[in-house]
């Protein structure tokens, strides 16, 4: 088979140059002191032209489906909505969540005796919310799960447990979501 | 009949009351199928079949009347399914989902019925959610002959219950948890524990008596979780005795011994594997040496597979030890699957050939020759001896004894007097083959792979042999069952894949003859 010598044109590099350097430094420059200097008076006639939130005293408010840590849904009657099914804890990627169910005498005669989740592993999917068929886990606002210790990044039913009535936004929201 | 016909080819008819150990019932009428010349569907179950016969079962018709028969069995069933038992093995859930009608029709309410019935030491009942199918009721009719269970009342309040002075308490009552369709019957012992879908199946062999029923170890996180019946026509059927299905705690107890224990200064202390062989190896040696193997008595345990038997009669062979025996727990025994040797592999052990040999000496002979002085060693394995033996004999020989090496799960009663215990494994974390009393050989699967990396008792018994003998040993269960079928004449031919998943049967009135 014979060959071919095809000639490409390709742009030719740009020549380095001190030039050149000193002006993008000029103009990058330019940019980040106009930034600097209209956020300082804005601060200083308290009118804020950017967006910055100053954390840890300001706060955003979530849209509802946004998907902060997993929390259980408490009942009116301080009791978990959760039978300890177990579809979250076989829907969850990360294996995260340990169920140990046990019977008690109420009409609903299954609950979870145990139930952990292990917040360094979740991802904040939302699978175990999908999976739910009793609308028990639900994905909240919360995302300021810091702690000192790794035995504390596990949380168990009571720290995980929430009013149904702090929770109504989100529970409206997957109501919409089972009308789609 | 069709339906078994069609499921022996590979053809899924859906059906519920049919059973192939059980009469047939005809009343779920799920199984319909077209047949040509007939002007209506027919039950496939209850039609026998012909030559030249045409059977359809995906036609318009049957499908429609498989999605009625659904619709109309889901009009009284509860949803119960996150909190029931059966939920993920489910005959009512998979053909709803596969044949069924995903709207429900029914506007009146569900039927109240008694939930969470207590009928007996190892089941409840839920009568919600039962079907109706009655194999429960043939099961408790045809197999255990015992008439616990029947339906009630008639029509839309037909009830499954129990004869009101008569708990379902037979032997073998779990196995309508099993066959129950639905959740209705479910055993105490599983209720609430672990969903179905998160358990893996190893195909393994009961250990509790020397029927050797088939079964399935489902196993999930290292733990026995429950025992289920496999099919095996020459053995157990479909069944299992509940004895032998509850049977498994001490494979998930935190009590069992993970580290040989040596006798120090009068106490039993931790020590490593290492020193455990070599300290074993010691006495046996010296002993073996003085004696010509006579002052040594070895008591096989029952509970070990072939394999490990053979490893066991090889290590005493190069010992050169007269005096064995297999010591087996015996009880009660019915006509059905209960045996009374309460031990998988008694059988095996003696066929191997640990059994006393021409100048050595049986079980009891043995402890009066322990208590006497003319055995100085003696190696037990497995808890049975201190089960069986006379206890007054069992405590002189111990004060006479020399030395006393115990192989057991547990630090058992035995083991506290013990010089030296080594820890053995449970038949869930083996491979190996059992021989059942009427001398078919089956095969064991490791569930699950002992913790730290725990030596089985063939691999004890194999490292004793590095200890005491020239030559390279290994414990591998495949080529040691080559070896013993060389060896052991009844066991001539045998190989884990000829044993397969249903075992193979030893030739008729062959007691294994090893010199």
């Amino acid at each position: 088979m014979a060959t071919r010598v095809v000639s490409v044109w390709r742009p030719r590099p740009m020549q380095q140059s001190w030039g050149r350097t000193a002006w993008a430094v000029v103009t990058g420059m330019w940019v980040t002191n106009r930034h600097f200097v209209r956020n300082l008076l804005g601060f200083i006639i308290r009118k804020p032209t950017t967006f910055t939130v100053q954390f840890p005293e300001q706060r955003l408010e979530f849209p509802n489906a946004f998907r902060g840590m997993p929390v259980l849904v408490q009942m009116d009657n301080g009791k978990e909505r959760c039978v300890a099914c177990g579809l979250c804890e076989w829907a969850c990627p990360t294996d995260c969540i340990t169920i140990f169910p046990a019977e008690t005498a109420d009409e609903i005669e299954r609950y979870p005796e145990v139930f952990d989740i292990n917040l360094s592993r979740c991802m904040f999917c939302g699978l175990c919310e999908e999976a739910c068929p009793e609308e028990a886990i639900v994905m909240s606002q919360n995302v300021e799960v810091a702690v000192y210790s790794r035995r504390g990044t596990i949380w168990h039913k009571e720290d995980l447990l929430v009013p149904v009535s702090q929770l109504g936004k989100r529970l409206q929201h997957l109501h919409r979501g089972y009308d789609r | 009949m069709l339906l078994p016909v069609a499921i022996d080819n590979g053809i899924h008819i859906p059906h519920y009351c049919w059973h192939p150990k059980l009469s047939i019932d005809g009343s779920c009428r799920m199984c319909q199928v077209e047949i040509e010349g007939n002007p209506k569907l027919a039950i496939a179950c209850n039609t026998p079949i012909r030559d030249g016969m045409v059977v359809r079962t995906t036609t318009p018709a049957v499908q429609k009347a498989r999605r009625g028969v659904l619709e109309l069995l889901l009009v009284n069933h509860p949803l119960d399914c996150p909190i029931c038992d059966k939920a993920g093995e489910c005959l009512l859930q998979d053909y709803s989902f596969n044949f069924g009608s995903r709207q429900g029709r029914s506007r009146e309410p569900r039927r109240k019925l008694q939930k969470r019935k207590d009928i007996g030491p190892r089941m409840i009942l839920d009568q919600e959610r039962c079907i109706l199918c009655r194999r429960c009721v043939r099961f408790c009719r045809e197999i255990t002959g015992t008439f616990e269970l029947a339906v009630f009342n008639m029509g839309d309040r037909s009830v499954l219950d129990i004869l009101e002075d008569k708990p379902l308490a037979n032997d073998y009552s779990i196995c309508t948890a099993d066959i129950c369709p639905v959740g209705a019957l479910e055993s105490k012992e599983f209720h609430h524990r672990l969903r179905v879908w998160f358990l893996k199946k190893t195909p393994s062999v009961c250990p509790s008596c020397s029927n050797g029923c088939n079964i399935t170890v489902d196993h999930y996180r290292e733990r026995v979780w429950r025992l289920m019946p496999r099919r095996n026509d020459a053995v157990n059927q479909c069944w299992m005795c509940d004895h032998g299905r509850l049977n498994f705690a001490h494979v998930n107890s935190p009590d069992r011994l993970r580290r040989p224990l040596v006798r120090r200064n009068g106490r039993l202390e931790t020590c490593e594997w290492d020193e455990a062989f070599a300290t074993a190896a010691t006495h046996l040696r010296r002993v073996a040496h003085a004696t010509q193997g006579c002052g040594i008595g070895a008591v096989a345990s029952p509970h070990l597979t072939n394999e490990e038997h053979f490893r066991f009669w090889q290590l005493l062979k190069v010992l050169s030890v007269p005096n064995v025996d297999v010591a087996v727990r015996t009880g009660s025994d019915d006509r059905f699957l209960i045996k009374a040797e309460k031990a998988a592999n008694a059988r095996g052990a003696r066929d191997i050939g640990l059994r006393p040999g021409s100048e050595g000496v049986g079980l009891p002979a043995m402890l009066d020759a322990a208590a006497s002085g003319s055995i100085s060693v003696l190696y037990v394995c497995g808890p049975d001896l201190w089960e069986t033996a006379d206890r007054d004999l069992l405590g002189k020989a111990m004060e006479r004894l020399e030395y006393l090496i115990v192989q057991d799960v547990f630090r058992s009663p035995l083991a506290e007097r013990a010089h030296l215990v080594l820890p053995s494994l449970t038949w869930a974390e083996k491979i190996g083959t059992f021989t059942n009393h009427a001398g078919r050989v089956q095969q064991l699967q490791r569930a699950f792979a002992p913790l730290n990396g725990q030596p089985s008792d063939g691999e004890i018994f194999t490292r004793l042999l590095m200890q005491l003998s020239e030559g390279r040993w290994t414990f591998e269960p495949e080529s040691i069952l080559e070896e013993i079928a060389a060896t052991v004449p009844a066991y001539a031919g045998l190989s884990y894949a000829g044993v397969g998943t249903q075992g193979v049967a030893l030739a008729e009135g062959s007691a294994g003859a090893t010199s």
